[in-house]
């Protein structure tokens, strides 16, 4: 679980938009976000950085 | 292949395994002429190929096995591709879909052996499915690939 679809629809970001910024492929997001796939320990800190939140507040059990 | 190839999506990595693939698949159909027998139906299509095979019987032990050697470079040639792409490619997610398209690409090499097999003993008429395994391996493993990829669009 996380809430990484709304807080990037609060940056108003596409998909493609954060795939880019962080380096990965539109699927990769789109996976994680429906929670299909779980994101690696350095890319949760890529989105911990990007965000300016700690990794507890973006995924959550 | 062409599918894949004409992607605008696909990252240089991704470019740079795929021409690395279509020389694999380009070395497959060369080393089929290097079996003791061109593939039968090749044979009912161009007929001038059977002055192509190799008279069985009056080779030596030694030109046997390097004709035998020769055709195991694609699949030697398919793991190396594989390794180096699966080392570099940076993105996790469509590295574990690649693995998953792999894994489906061998399940569907093997299953065409197996029925190839089959068909080969049923009809006893020999076609050396072996030496297409690299090519099979090849489209299977791109058209998994792009199914896989799919579901997450």
């Amino acid at each position: 679980m996380n809430c990484l679809r709304e807080l990037r629809a609060e940056k108003n970001w596409s998909q493609a938009d954060l795939a880019e910024k962080l380096g990965v492929s539109r699927q990769s997001v789109n996976a994680i976000e429906t929670g299909r796939f779980d994101a690696s320990l350095p890319l949760a800190f890529k989105l911990s950085r990007l965000f300016r939140l700690p990794i507890e507040s973006i995924f959550f059990e | 292949m062409s599918l894949l190839s004409c992607n605008k999506n696909l990252t240089p990595l991704q470019r740079r395994s795929l021409r690395w693939i279509g020389g694999a698949m380009l070395l497959t159909v060369l080393t089929n002429f290097s079996g003791a027998n061109v593939a039968n139906p090749l044979v009912d299509i161009f007929p001038n190929l059977a002055r192509l095979n190799v008279p069985q019987g009056h080779s030596s032990t030694l030109i046997v096995a390097l004709i035998s050697a020769f055709s195991v470079l694609p699949v030697l040639l398919a793991v190396w591709i594989v390794a180096r792409y699966l080392k570099a490619e940076p993105d996790e997610f469509i590295r574990a879909l690649a693995v998953r398209a792999l894994l489906w690409g061998i399940a569907v090499t093997m299953a065409g052996d197996a029925i190839a097999g089959v068909v080969t003993v049923f009809y006893a008429r020999p076609f050396p499915i072996g030496l297409l395994n690299a090519d099979l391996f090849w489209v299977s493993t791109a058209i998994a690939f792009r199914l896989v990829l799919r579901s997450y669009r």
